[in-house]
Protein backbone atom coordinates (compact mmCIF):
# COMPACT_ATOMS: atom_id res chain seq x y z
CA UNK A 1 0.00 0.00 0.00
CA UNK A 2 1.51 3.33 -1.03
CA UNK A 3 1.93 6.02 1.62
CA UNK A 4 -0.33 9.04 1.49
CA UNK A 5 1.25 12.23 0.11
CA UNK A 6 1.50 14.98 2.71
CA UNK A 7 0.48 18.54 1.97
CA UNK A 8 0.75 21.66 4.14
CA UNK A 9 -1.86 24.36 3.54
CA UNK A 10 -0.98 27.78 4.96
CA UNK A 11 -3.68 30.42 4.64
CA UNK A 12 -5.24 32.83 7.13
CA UNK A 13 -8.66 32.45 5.50
CA UNK A 14 -10.77 29.91 7.31
CA UNK A 15 -12.86 29.47 4.16
CA UNK A 16 -9.88 28.57 2.01
CA UNK A 17 -8.51 26.21 4.64
CA UNK A 18 -11.88 24.43 4.87
CA UNK A 19 -12.20 24.20 1.10
CA UNK A 20 -8.67 22.93 0.51
CA UNK A 21 -8.76 20.50 3.43
CA UNK A 22 -11.98 18.94 2.18
CA UNK A 23 -10.83 18.81 -1.43
CA UNK A 24 -7.37 17.43 -0.63
CA UNK A 25 -8.54 14.86 1.92
CA UNK A 26 -11.27 13.71 -0.47
CA UNK A 27 -8.56 13.22 -3.07
CA UNK A 28 -6.59 11.02 -0.66
CA UNK A 29 -3.92 13.39 0.60
CA UNK A 30 -2.87 13.88 4.19
CA UNK A 31 -3.27 17.56 5.08
CA UNK A 32 -1.82 19.82 7.76
CA UNK A 33 -3.01 23.38 8.28
CA UNK A 34 -1.37 26.65 9.30
CA UNK A 35 -3.25 29.91 9.73
CA UNK A 36 -0.35 32.37 9.90
CA UNK A 37 3.11 32.88 8.45
CA UNK A 38 5.09 31.87 11.53
CA UNK A 39 3.32 28.56 12.09
CA UNK A 40 3.57 27.89 8.35
CA UNK A 41 7.32 28.45 8.55
CA UNK A 42 7.70 26.20 11.59
CA UNK A 43 5.52 23.38 10.25
CA UNK A 44 7.16 23.56 6.83
CA UNK A 45 10.66 23.54 8.31
CA UNK A 46 9.99 20.57 10.57
CA UNK A 47 7.57 18.48 8.54
CA UNK A 48 8.34 16.28 5.61
CA UNK A 49 5.85 17.57 3.06
CA UNK A 50 5.45 16.55 -0.54
CA UNK A 51 3.87 19.94 -1.35
CA UNK A 52 3.23 23.22 0.44
CA UNK A 53 0.40 25.55 -0.54
CA UNK A 54 1.29 28.99 0.76
CA UNK A 55 -0.79 32.17 0.90
CA UNK A 56 1.05 35.46 0.34
CA UNK A 57 -0.79 37.82 2.72
CA UNK A 58 -0.74 36.24 6.18
CA UNK A 59 -0.27 37.65 9.67
CA UNK A 60 3.12 37.03 11.27
CA UNK A 61 5.15 36.50 8.12
CA UNK A 62 4.29 37.13 4.49
CA UNK A 63 4.30 34.07 2.25
CA UNK A 64 7.18 35.55 0.27
CA UNK A 65 9.24 35.93 3.48
CA UNK A 66 8.46 32.34 4.47
CA UNK A 67 9.50 30.95 1.09
CA UNK A 68 12.66 33.12 1.14
CA UNK A 69 13.66 31.64 4.52
CA UNK A 70 13.01 28.11 3.28
CA UNK A 71 14.99 28.86 0.15
CA UNK A 72 17.95 30.08 2.26
CA UNK A 73 17.71 26.98 4.46
CA UNK A 74 17.57 24.63 1.48
CA UNK A 75 14.05 23.26 2.04
CA UNK A 76 13.24 21.03 -0.89
CA UNK A 77 9.46 20.69 -0.76
CA UNK A 78 7.78 22.27 -3.79
CA UNK A 79 5.81 25.38 -2.88
CA UNK A 80 2.67 26.54 -4.66
CA UNK A 81 1.87 30.18 -3.96
CA UNK A 82 -1.80 31.01 -3.57
CA UNK A 83 -2.57 34.68 -3.38
CA UNK A 84 -5.12 37.45 -3.72
CA UNK A 85 -2.35 39.89 -4.59
CA UNK A 86 -2.66 40.73 -8.28
CA UNK A 87 0.95 41.73 -8.61
CA UNK A 88 3.38 40.37 -11.17
CA UNK A 89 6.37 41.37 -9.05
CA UNK A 90 5.26 39.10 -6.21
CA UNK A 91 4.82 36.28 -8.71
CA UNK A 92 8.29 36.78 -10.15
CA UNK A 93 9.90 37.05 -6.70
CA UNK A 94 8.08 33.87 -5.61
CA UNK A 95 9.48 31.96 -8.57
CA UNK A 96 12.94 33.43 -7.86
CA UNK A 97 12.71 32.02 -4.35
CA UNK A 98 11.82 28.56 -5.67
CA UNK A 99 8.02 28.48 -5.91
CA UNK A 100 6.94 25.93 -8.51
CA UNK A 101 3.54 27.45 -9.23
CA UNK A 102 1.47 30.55 -8.56
CA UNK A 103 -2.35 30.65 -8.38
CA UNK A 104 -4.43 33.78 -7.94
CA UNK A 105 -7.57 34.02 -5.80
CA UNK A 106 -10.41 33.58 -6.48
CA UNK A 107 -9.56 30.24 -8.02
CA UNK A 108 -11.21 27.15 -9.49
CA UNK A 109 -10.69 24.23 -7.16
CA UNK A 110 -10.67 21.77 -10.09
CA UNK A 111 -7.82 23.70 -11.70
CA UNK A 112 -5.90 23.94 -8.44
CA UNK A 113 -6.30 20.20 -7.87
CA UNK A 114 -5.02 19.52 -11.40
CA UNK A 115 -1.94 21.64 -10.71
CA UNK A 116 -1.38 19.78 -7.43
CA UNK A 117 -1.68 16.38 -9.15
CA UNK A 118 0.85 17.51 -11.71
CA UNK A 119 3.38 18.25 -8.95
CA UNK A 120 2.89 15.02 -6.99
CA UNK B 1 -33.48 59.35 63.40
CA UNK B 2 -35.25 59.59 60.07
CA UNK B 3 -32.39 61.13 58.04
CA UNK B 4 -29.95 58.70 59.63
CA UNK B 5 -31.99 55.80 58.24
CA UNK B 6 -32.57 57.40 54.87
CA UNK B 7 -28.93 57.77 53.91
CA UNK B 8 -27.93 54.10 54.35
CA UNK B 9 -31.18 53.10 52.65
CA UNK B 10 -30.42 55.31 49.65
CA UNK B 11 -26.87 53.95 49.46
CA UNK B 12 -28.25 50.42 49.56
CA UNK B 13 -30.77 51.15 46.81
CA UNK B 14 -28.13 52.77 44.58
CA UNK B 15 -25.73 49.91 45.24
CA UNK B 16 -28.44 47.36 44.43
CA UNK B 17 -29.36 49.11 41.18
CA UNK B 18 -25.71 49.30 40.13
CA UNK B 19 -25.16 45.65 41.02
CA UNK B 20 -28.26 44.64 39.06
CA UNK B 21 -27.15 46.70 36.03
CA UNK B 22 -23.68 45.23 36.21
CA UNK B 23 -25.05 41.70 36.48
CA UNK B 24 -27.33 42.42 33.53
CA UNK B 25 -24.40 43.66 31.46
CA UNK B 26 -22.28 40.64 32.34
CA UNK B 27 -25.17 38.35 31.47
CA UNK B 28 -25.69 40.10 28.15
CA UNK B 29 -22.02 39.82 27.36
CA UNK B 30 -21.98 36.12 28.21
CA UNK B 31 -25.05 35.49 26.08
CA UNK B 32 -23.57 37.47 23.20
CA UNK B 33 -20.28 35.61 23.45
CA UNK B 34 -21.99 32.25 23.50
CA UNK B 35 -24.11 33.20 20.52
CA UNK B 36 -21.03 34.39 18.62
CA UNK B 37 -19.13 31.20 19.43
CA UNK B 38 -22.08 29.08 18.41
CA UNK B 39 -22.51 31.10 15.21
CA UNK B 40 -18.82 30.68 14.33
CA UNK B 41 -18.90 26.95 15.06
CA UNK B 42 -21.94 26.50 12.84
CA UNK B 43 -20.38 28.64 10.13
CA UNK B 44 -17.29 26.44 10.24
CA UNK B 45 -19.41 23.31 9.84
CA UNK B 46 -21.27 24.91 6.94
CA UNK B 47 -17.98 25.83 5.29
CA UNK B 48 -16.96 22.18 5.41
CA UNK B 49 -20.34 21.14 4.05
CA UNK B 50 -20.16 23.63 1.19
CA UNK B 51 -16.55 22.65 0.52
CA UNK B 52 -17.71 19.08 0.14
CA UNK B 53 -20.40 20.03 -2.36
CA UNK B 54 -17.94 22.13 -4.33
CA UNK B 55 -14.95 19.81 -4.40
CA UNK B 56 -16.54 16.36 -4.47
CA UNK B 57 -18.53 15.30 -7.52
CA UNK B 58 -22.15 14.38 -6.76
CA UNK B 59 -21.82 15.06 -3.06
CA UNK B 60 -24.81 13.76 -1.11
CA UNK B 61 -24.03 15.57 2.14
CA UNK B 62 -27.47 16.82 3.23
CA UNK B 63 -28.34 20.51 3.50
CA UNK B 64 -31.56 20.80 5.47
CA UNK B 65 -34.10 23.63 5.35
CA UNK B 66 -33.23 24.70 8.89
CA UNK B 67 -29.57 24.96 7.89
CA UNK B 68 -30.47 27.03 4.86
CA UNK B 69 -32.41 29.47 7.05
CA UNK B 70 -29.50 29.93 9.46
CA UNK B 71 -27.61 33.25 9.24
CA UNK B 72 -24.36 31.29 9.76
CA UNK B 73 -25.13 29.31 6.60
CA UNK B 74 -25.65 32.54 4.69
CA UNK B 75 -22.32 33.89 5.98
CA UNK B 76 -20.58 30.67 4.92
CA UNK B 77 -22.17 30.92 1.47
CA UNK B 78 -20.92 34.50 1.08
CA UNK B 79 -17.41 33.61 2.26
CA UNK B 80 -17.27 30.68 -0.14
CA UNK B 81 -18.63 32.76 -3.02
CA UNK B 82 -15.70 35.14 -2.59
CA UNK B 83 -12.93 32.56 -2.88
CA UNK B 84 -14.09 30.48 -5.83
CA UNK B 85 -14.66 31.20 -9.49
CA UNK B 86 -15.69 29.43 -12.69
CA UNK B 87 -17.81 26.27 -12.62
CA UNK B 88 -17.75 26.06 -8.84
CA UNK B 89 -19.82 29.24 -8.63
CA UNK B 90 -22.55 27.38 -10.51
CA UNK B 91 -22.48 24.64 -7.90
CA UNK B 92 -22.90 27.22 -5.18
CA UNK B 93 -25.67 28.90 -7.18
CA UNK B 94 -27.51 25.59 -7.45
CA UNK B 95 -27.43 25.23 -3.66
CA UNK B 96 -28.61 28.83 -3.24
CA UNK B 97 -31.49 28.38 -5.68
CA UNK B 98 -32.51 24.96 -4.42
CA UNK B 99 -32.92 26.25 -0.89
CA UNK B 100 -34.59 29.55 -1.81
CA UNK B 101 -31.81 31.61 -0.23
CA UNK B 102 -32.20 34.56 -2.61
CA UNK B 103 -36.01 34.61 -2.31
CA UNK B 104 -35.76 34.62 1.46
CA UNK B 105 -33.30 37.53 1.49
CA UNK B 106 -35.43 39.48 -1.00
CA UNK B 107 -38.42 38.96 1.29
CA UNK B 108 -36.48 40.20 4.30
CA UNK B 109 -35.27 43.22 2.38
CA UNK B 110 -38.78 44.07 1.19
CA UNK B 111 -40.79 43.40 4.30
CA UNK B 112 -38.76 43.10 7.47
CA UNK B 113 -39.36 45.77 10.10
CA UNK B 114 -35.90 45.24 11.55
CA UNK B 115 -33.29 47.47 9.97
CA UNK B 116 -30.48 45.06 10.90
CA UNK B 117 -32.23 42.21 9.07
CA UNK B 118 -32.87 44.38 6.01
CA UNK B 119 -29.23 45.47 6.00
CA UNK B 120 -28.00 41.89 6.28
CA UNK B 121 -30.31 40.89 3.46
CA UNK B 122 -29.06 43.73 1.25
CA UNK B 123 -25.43 42.79 1.92
CA UNK B 124 -26.19 39.12 1.25
CA UNK B 125 -27.88 39.90 -2.07
CA UNK B 126 -25.00 42.17 -3.06
CA UNK B 127 -22.42 39.53 -2.17
CA UNK B 128 -24.20 36.56 -3.73
CA UNK B 129 -24.78 38.49 -6.95
CA UNK B 130 -27.66 36.49 -8.37
CA UNK B 131 -29.59 37.82 -11.37
CA UNK B 132 -32.93 36.83 -9.89
CA UNK B 133 -32.47 39.60 -7.31
CA UNK B 134 -31.96 42.36 -9.92
CA UNK B 135 -35.49 43.79 -9.89
CA UNK B 136 -35.62 43.82 -6.10
CA UNK B 137 -32.25 45.55 -5.91
CA UNK B 138 -33.38 48.09 -8.53
CA UNK B 139 -36.38 48.97 -6.37
CA UNK B 140 -34.09 49.54 -3.38
CA UNK B 141 -31.91 52.10 -5.13
CA UNK B 142 -34.52 54.47 -3.64
CA UNK B 143 -34.55 52.85 -0.20
CA UNK B 144 -34.87 55.22 2.75
CA UNK B 145 -31.67 53.74 4.26
CA UNK B 146 -28.46 55.00 2.59
CA UNK B 147 -26.51 51.80 3.29
CA UNK B 148 -29.23 49.73 1.63
CA UNK B 149 -29.11 51.99 -1.44
CA UNK B 150 -25.34 51.42 -1.56
CA UNK B 151 -25.69 47.65 -1.25
CA UNK B 152 -28.43 47.59 -3.90
CA UNK B 153 -26.14 49.39 -6.36
CA UNK B 154 -23.22 47.14 -5.42
CA UNK B 155 -25.29 44.01 -6.03
CA UNK B 156 -26.47 45.30 -9.39
CA UNK B 157 -22.88 46.09 -10.29
CA UNK B 158 -21.76 42.65 -9.24
CA UNK B 159 -24.16 41.00 -11.66
CA UNK B 160 -23.36 43.67 -14.28
CA UNK B 161 -27.06 44.55 -14.58
CA UNK B 162 -26.81 47.19 -17.31
CA UNK B 163 -30.36 48.63 -16.94
CA UNK B 164 -29.19 49.84 -13.53
CA UNK B 165 -26.47 52.09 -14.94
CA UNK B 166 -28.82 54.92 -15.94
CA UNK B 167 -30.69 54.57 -12.67
CA UNK B 168 -27.52 54.87 -10.61
CA UNK B 169 -26.12 57.75 -12.67
CA UNK B 170 -29.37 59.70 -12.48
CA UNK B 171 -29.11 59.64 -8.67
CA UNK B 172 -25.78 61.48 -8.66
CA UNK B 173 -27.54 64.85 -8.39
CA UNK B 174 -29.79 64.05 -5.45
CA UNK B 175 -27.76 61.61 -3.37
CA UNK B 176 -25.90 62.44 -0.18
CA UNK B 177 -22.14 62.74 -0.87
CA UNK B 178 -20.89 59.47 0.65
CA UNK B 179 -23.58 57.41 -1.10
CA UNK B 180 -22.73 59.17 -4.35
CA UNK B 181 -19.08 58.17 -3.95
CA UNK B 182 -20.03 54.53 -3.40
CA UNK B 183 -22.30 54.69 -6.46
CA UNK B 184 -19.29 55.95 -8.38
CA UNK B 185 -17.28 52.90 -7.23
CA UNK B 186 -20.04 50.66 -8.55
CA UNK B 187 -20.05 52.43 -11.91
CA UNK B 188 -16.28 52.02 -12.21
CA UNK B 189 -16.94 48.29 -11.86
CA UNK B 190 -19.22 48.44 -14.90
CA UNK B 191 -16.26 49.69 -16.96
CA UNK B 192 -16.80 51.23 -20.38
CA UNK B 193 -20.50 50.33 -20.30
CA UNK B 194 -20.94 53.29 -17.94
CA UNK B 195 -19.03 55.85 -20.06
CA UNK B 196 -21.86 57.15 -22.26
CA UNK B 197 -24.53 57.27 -19.55
CA UNK B 198 -22.09 59.31 -17.46
CA UNK B 199 -21.30 61.65 -20.35
CA UNK B 200 -25.01 62.13 -21.09
CA UNK B 201 -25.59 62.92 -17.41
CA UNK B 202 -22.79 65.51 -17.38
CA UNK B 203 -24.02 67.16 -20.59
CA UNK B 204 -27.50 67.60 -19.16
CA UNK B 205 -26.55 68.61 -15.63
CA UNK B 206 -23.36 70.68 -15.83
CA UNK B 207 -25.36 73.89 -16.28
CA UNK B 208 -27.38 73.34 -13.12
CA UNK B 209 -25.00 71.95 -10.51
CA UNK B 210 -21.35 71.05 -9.90
CA UNK B 211 -21.06 68.18 -7.43
CA UNK B 212 -22.79 65.42 -9.39
CA UNK B 213 -21.11 66.19 -12.75
CA UNK B 214 -17.71 66.59 -11.05
CA UNK B 215 -18.02 63.12 -9.51
CA UNK B 216 -19.25 61.73 -12.83
CA UNK B 217 -16.07 63.13 -14.40
CA UNK B 218 -13.90 61.52 -11.74
CA UNK B 219 -15.73 58.25 -12.39
CA UNK B 220 -14.99 58.52 -16.12
CA UNK B 221 -11.33 59.16 -15.31
CA UNK B 222 -11.19 55.92 -13.32
CA UNK B 223 -12.91 53.93 -16.05
CA UNK B 224 -10.10 54.90 -18.44
CA UNK B 225 -12.15 54.78 -21.64
CA UNK B 226 -10.45 56.65 -24.52
CA UNK B 227 -13.83 57.22 -26.14
CA UNK B 228 -14.54 59.77 -23.43
CA UNK B 229 -11.82 62.20 -24.60
CA UNK B 230 -13.76 63.91 -27.44
CA UNK B 231 -16.95 64.47 -25.42
CA UNK B 232 -14.89 65.67 -22.46
CA UNK B 233 -13.27 68.29 -24.68
CA UNK B 234 -16.73 69.44 -25.76
CA UNK B 235 -17.84 69.69 -22.15
CA UNK B 236 -14.70 71.67 -21.34
CA UNK B 237 -15.60 74.12 -24.10
CA UNK B 238 -19.21 74.47 -22.99
CA UNK B 239 -18.98 74.68 -19.22
CA UNK B 240 -18.29 77.84 -17.25
CA UNK B 241 -18.33 76.11 -13.87
CA UNK B 242 -14.83 76.11 -12.38
CA UNK B 243 -15.29 72.87 -10.38
CA UNK B 244 -16.47 71.04 -13.50
CA UNK B 245 -13.66 72.53 -15.59
CA UNK B 246 -11.09 71.33 -13.06
CA UNK B 247 -12.65 67.85 -12.88
CA UNK B 248 -12.66 67.68 -16.70
CA UNK B 249 -8.99 68.62 -16.91
CA UNK B 250 -8.20 66.03 -14.23
CA UNK B 251 -10.11 63.41 -16.23
CA UNK B 252 -8.30 64.36 -19.43
CA UNK B 253 -5.00 64.11 -17.58
CA UNK B 254 -5.93 60.62 -16.35
CA UNK B 255 -6.90 59.55 -19.85
CA UNK B 256 -3.60 60.95 -21.15
CA UNK B 257 -4.77 61.50 -24.70
CA UNK B 258 -2.71 63.79 -27.03
CA UNK B 259 -6.05 64.99 -28.49
CA UNK B 260 -6.40 67.10 -25.36
CA UNK B 261 -3.18 69.04 -25.79
CA UNK B 262 -4.61 72.03 -27.75
CA UNK B 263 -7.36 72.59 -25.21
CA UNK B 264 -4.95 72.21 -22.31
CA UNK B 265 -2.47 74.64 -23.87
CA UNK B 266 -5.16 77.28 -24.19
CA UNK B 267 -6.17 76.71 -20.56
CA UNK B 268 -2.69 77.89 -19.55
CA UNK B 269 -4.15 81.35 -20.32
CA UNK B 270 -7.24 80.85 -18.14
CA UNK B 271 -8.19 83.61 -15.70
CA UNK B 272 -8.34 80.99 -12.91
CA UNK B 273 -4.98 79.98 -11.46
CA UNK B 274 -6.41 76.57 -10.39
CA UNK B 275 -7.17 75.76 -14.01
CA UNK B 276 -3.79 77.01 -15.24
CA UNK B 277 -2.05 74.78 -12.69
CA UNK B 278 -4.21 71.75 -13.54
CA UNK B 279 -3.67 72.28 -17.27
CA UNK B 280 0.10 72.44 -16.72
CA UNK B 281 0.05 69.18 -14.73
CA UNK B 282 -2.10 67.50 -17.37
CA UNK B 283 0.27 68.61 -20.16
CA UNK B 284 3.13 67.03 -18.24
CA UNK B 285 1.25 63.74 -18.33
CA UNK B 286 0.74 63.76 -22.10
CA UNK B 287 4.45 63.23 -22.72
CA UNK B 288 4.78 65.69 -25.60
CA UNK B 289 7.91 67.83 -25.53
CA UNK B 290 6.18 70.35 -27.82
CA UNK B 291 4.48 71.62 -24.66
CA UNK B 292 7.80 72.71 -23.11
CA UNK B 293 7.89 76.30 -24.51
CA UNK B 294 4.37 77.05 -23.20
CA UNK B 295 5.16 75.46 -19.85
CA UNK B 296 8.44 77.34 -19.39
CA UNK B 297 6.51 80.54 -20.10
CA UNK B 298 4.04 79.47 -17.41
CA UNK B 299 7.01 79.15 -15.03
CA UNK B 300 7.31 82.94 -15.15
CA UNK B 301 3.76 83.72 -14.17
CA UNK B 302 2.52 85.44 -11.01
CA UNK B 303 0.99 82.48 -9.16
CA UNK B 304 3.57 80.30 -7.37
CA UNK B 305 1.48 77.12 -7.58
CA UNK B 306 1.15 77.48 -11.34
CA UNK B 307 4.93 78.06 -11.62
CA UNK B 308 5.59 74.98 -9.51
CA UNK B 309 3.07 72.82 -11.46
CA UNK B 310 4.49 73.96 -14.79
CA UNK B 311 8.08 73.19 -13.74
CA UNK B 312 7.06 69.78 -12.39
CA UNK B 313 5.26 69.09 -15.68
CA UNK B 314 8.35 70.05 -17.70
CA UNK B 315 10.42 67.61 -15.61
CA UNK B 316 8.15 64.75 -16.74
CA UNK B 317 8.53 65.46 -20.46
CA UNK B 318 11.23 64.22 -22.84
CA UNK B 319 14.06 66.83 -22.92
CA UNK B 320 12.33 68.47 -19.95
CA UNK B 321 15.28 68.17 -17.60
CA UNK B 322 17.52 70.00 -20.10
CA UNK B 323 14.88 72.71 -20.41
CA UNK B 324 14.81 73.11 -16.64
CA UNK B 325 18.60 73.47 -16.51
CA UNK B 326 18.29 76.23 -19.10
CA UNK B 327 15.59 77.90 -16.99
CA UNK B 328 18.02 78.10 -14.08
CA UNK B 329 19.54 81.05 -15.92
CA UNK B 330 16.16 82.66 -16.62
CA UNK B 331 16.06 86.43 -16.03
CA UNK B 332 12.93 85.87 -13.98
CA UNK B 333 14.15 84.71 -10.56
CA UNK B 334 10.78 83.01 -9.87
CA UNK B 335 11.13 80.87 -13.01
CA UNK B 336 14.70 79.95 -12.03
CA UNK B 337 13.52 79.08 -8.55
CA UNK B 338 10.68 76.86 -9.90
CA UNK B 339 13.17 75.12 -12.20
CA UNK B 340 15.58 74.47 -9.32
CA UNK B 341 12.79 73.08 -7.18
CA UNK B 342 11.59 70.77 -9.96
CA UNK B 343 15.16 69.59 -10.60
CA UNK B 344 15.58 68.85 -6.92
CA UNK B 345 12.29 66.93 -6.86
CA UNK B 346 13.36 64.99 -9.95
CA UNK B 347 16.49 63.81 -8.13
CA UNK B 348 18.79 65.89 -10.32
CA UNK B 349 20.70 67.45 -7.45
CA UNK B 350 23.98 65.64 -7.93
CA UNK B 351 24.35 66.48 -11.58
CA UNK B 352 22.94 69.94 -10.89
CA UNK B 353 25.67 70.54 -8.36
CA UNK B 354 28.36 69.31 -10.73
CA UNK B 355 26.97 71.64 -13.32
CA UNK B 356 26.81 74.52 -10.86
CA UNK B 357 30.46 73.94 -10.00
CA UNK B 358 31.34 73.88 -13.67
CA UNK B 359 29.64 77.21 -14.32
CA UNK B 360 31.10 78.78 -11.21
CA UNK B 361 28.70 77.71 -8.49
CA UNK B 362 26.92 81.02 -8.53
CA UNK B 363 23.43 79.92 -9.46
CA UNK B 364 21.53 81.17 -6.48
CA UNK B 365 18.18 79.34 -6.81
CA UNK B 366 19.92 76.04 -7.38
CA UNK B 367 22.25 76.47 -4.43
CA UNK B 368 19.34 77.46 -2.21
CA UNK B 369 17.47 74.27 -3.11
CA UNK B 370 20.53 72.09 -2.75
CA UNK B 371 21.12 73.62 0.66
CA UNK B 372 17.51 73.26 1.80
CA UNK B 373 17.58 69.57 0.96
CA UNK B 374 20.83 69.05 2.83
CA UNK B 375 22.87 68.14 -0.20
CA UNK B 376 24.67 71.38 -0.72
CA UNK B 377 28.34 71.65 0.01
Amino acid sequence: MSEKKRILVADDSETIRALLQTALESAGYEVDMANDGLSAYELGSNGDYDLIILDQLMPGLLGLDVITRWHDEGLEAPVLMLTGVDDDRTAVESFDQGAVDYVRKPFRITELMARIRMRL
Amino acid sequence: MFPDQLVPMAVLVIFSINAALLAGLVLLKVVHRRRTLSHNARRQEYLKLLSHHISVDNSVEPITESMAEDQAFLDALIDMRNVITGDEVSTLRRIVNHHGVIERQMRYLDTSLLLSRRLRAAVALAELGDETSAETLMSHLDDREPEIRIQAARGLGRIQWTPAIDQIVSRFSDEIPWVRVRFSDTLVGYGIKATWPLIAYIRINHRFESKGPALALRTIAQIQDDQAVAPLLEILEETTDLEIQIATVDALAELGSPEASTALNSLLESEHWELRAKAATALGGLGESSAIPRLTTAMREENWWVRRSAAAAVARLPQGIEALYRSLDDDDPFAADAAAEALADAGELVSARERAEKIGADNEPLLVHMGSLGTGS
